[in-house]
């Protein structure tokens, strides 16, 4: 029982990891909290279900669905965010929940405003036991995939020039121009990765849940901001373990809270949320800037 | 090699340059100098192509490169060592000078070219494998003229190098200014230290309230009056 839960709380964790990783990224490099993030896992949700009802087979299903989301964030940012390159905090929000709400709509008119069950694969929903511990098969597979993008990800921002660039980036955007590197490349690469891994999220969410609805993305994006912020804004490191902690607090709290406050589970984090913030406004794990007179 | 014409750079209601004519020859060392706010920097920053030109034209190797992207800038060959260098602070030495060669040739290429910057600042191969950060004002200034070198520019652009730093280091680095013109670099200087400036200078451009109020070799203008008293102190 124990064991369980502790691998559903890191297996909700590793989702709100990928999830509020992606929006750091994006905020680090072109200082957007792109609200519009949501709408690319319900994208990757819906080309998921239509890959499996078109008959791929599952894992072409998941390479599809990924790239859809990787695909569309890069699309997001030609068409809506790179005309609007320069402008203010406040337009760039603005835009980006415009996307988010026409993405909604679309999603709605277009498909259904109800649940489309998505027929994952009949192992997933499976369990396997040592003695007396039974362990999902699908949260463990969340964790190993989360894991798997962590390091992935960490050895290209690392390794290869552009995710060095992407590093330097984040902390002085005009001088990595100044090295020749093109911000265009940059700033698409980012949305490229975000997009990726709201695709990964996405899966993992649907394969705990098995259904695809428009305003999917909305609540695990909503966490992930949460998580970004708490762990550091536009800090890759405080965005990974900003969604850890607080996938673990969730899962945990929902565990062990007694009946009659259950209800206030969401209440309780957020409080633990402004504490955190009112001892470290930067964050856990705060942002590198350069520091200019 | 490079010539201004006209410059005028406008921040809102700001003229921080009115009008500034320069040419800079091949192999020559250019300063520009002037009192703080003179618009040294911003007409640096408009040649690099990070703060955008109300109108004039910047030619660079008889092409027009006014309103160039900075990639594009640094990709004809000029580099500019910002001011405050600038540097990467949260990457180390080594990923600093990646990125200052990555777009400007092979892999197998940056690397020789690496190993002669490790050559030319010997403290940079000491602290290889530490973060950008964690150096000196000096070392960072080697740094950024180390990674602005990746690049192999033919023309580099130096804001106010002396900077911050303890007058034996400002030595040191103007000895490498020295060494790099040797070597065929032409380089175009900030410097408030006009002394210092003059000294190395083959001509100096003075700059006062974004315009050009003197222009000359390092010797006249050494020996000028106006220079004297303003930025000389005799």
């Amino acid at each position: 029982m124990i064991a369980q839960q502790i691998i559903n709380a890191v297996s909700l964790g590793g989702v709100y990891a990928l999830l509020a990783l992606g929006l750091a990224i994006v905020f680090s490099i072109v200082g957007l909290i792109n609200f519009a993030h949501g709408e690319l896992m319900t994208l990757s949700g819906y080309a998921l279900l239509a890959s499996l009802v078109l008959g791929f087979p599952f894992p072409v299903a998941v390479l599809v669905a990924v790239s859809c989301g990787a695909l569309a964030a890069v699309a997001m940012e030609r068409i809506a965010f790179r005309p609007m390159r320069g402008a203010s905090v406040t337009s760039l929000l603005l835009t980006s929940f415009a996307v988010s709400s026409l993405l909604k709509v679309v999603f709605q008119n277009g498909i259904s405003a109800r649940p489309q069950a998505v027929a994952m694969p009949g192992w997933m929903t499976g369990a396997f036991s040592f003695g007396d511990f039974t362990i999902g098969v699908g949260p463990s597979i969340s964790i190993v995939v989360s894991a798997l993008a962590l390091i992935a990800l960490e050895v290209f921002l690392r390794r290869s020039v552009t995710g060095t660039a992407m590093r330097a980036a984040a902390e002085d955007f005009d001088v990595v121009r100044l090295m020749g590197i093109p911000a265009s490349r940059i700033i698409a690469t980012a949305f490229l990765l975000s997009g990726l891994l709201a695709g990964l999220a996405a899966i993992l969410w649907v394969a705990q849940r098995a259904s695809v609805d428009p305003l999917m993305g909305f609540t695990p994006v909503l966490k992930a901001f949460i998580a970004a912020v708490v762990g550091g804004l536009g800090s890759l490191p405080g965005a990974v373990a900003g969604g850890f902690l607080l996938g673990i607090i969730e899962v945990l709290l929902q565990a062990t809270l007694p009946g009659a406050i259950a209800p206030y589970r969401d209440a309780i984090v957020l409080s633990g949320v402004i504490a955190v913030l009112l001892v470290r406004p930067q964050g856990l794990i705060p942002a590198v800037r350069a520091q200019r007179s | 090699m490079l010539s201004v014409e006209a410059l005028k750079i406008r921040y809102g209601e700001v003229e921080a340059v009115r009008r500034v004519d320069l040419t800079v020859g091949s192999g020559e060392i250019i300063a520009l100098v002037g009192a703080n706010g003179a618009g040294k920097s911003s007409t640096l920053g408009a040649v690099a192509g990070l703060v955008p030109a109300a109108s004039g034209k910047v030619v660079f190797d008889g092409v027009d490169i006014t309103g160039l992207a900075p990639e594009a800038i640094a990709r004809k060959g000029v580099a500019l060592v910002p001011e405050g260098r600038r540097i990467f602070a949260s990457l180390t030495v080594a990923d600093n000078l990646r990125l200052g060669g990555a777009v400007h040739q092979p892999a197998a290429e940056a690397r020789l070219r690496e190993e002669e910057m490790l050559e030319l600042f010997p403290i940079l191969r000491r602290y290889h494998r530490v973060k950008g950060g964690n150096l000196s004002g000096g070392e960072q200034q080697m740094l950024a003229i180390a990674r602005a070198l990746m690049g192999k520019p033919r023309m580099i652009l130096l804001d106010e190098p002396s900077l911050g730093l303890a007058p034996q280091l400002i030595d040191t680095v103007f000895d490498l200014i020295a060494e790099l013109r040797r070597k065929g670099l032409t380089i175009l200087l900030v410097e408030q230290n006009v002394a210092l400036a003059l000294e190395i200078a083959d001509r100096a451009v003075v700059l006062a309230n974004g315009e050009v109020v003197l222009a000359g070799t390092a010797k006249e203008l050494a020996s000028s009056d106006l220079v004297r008293q303003a930025y000389l102190g005799a």
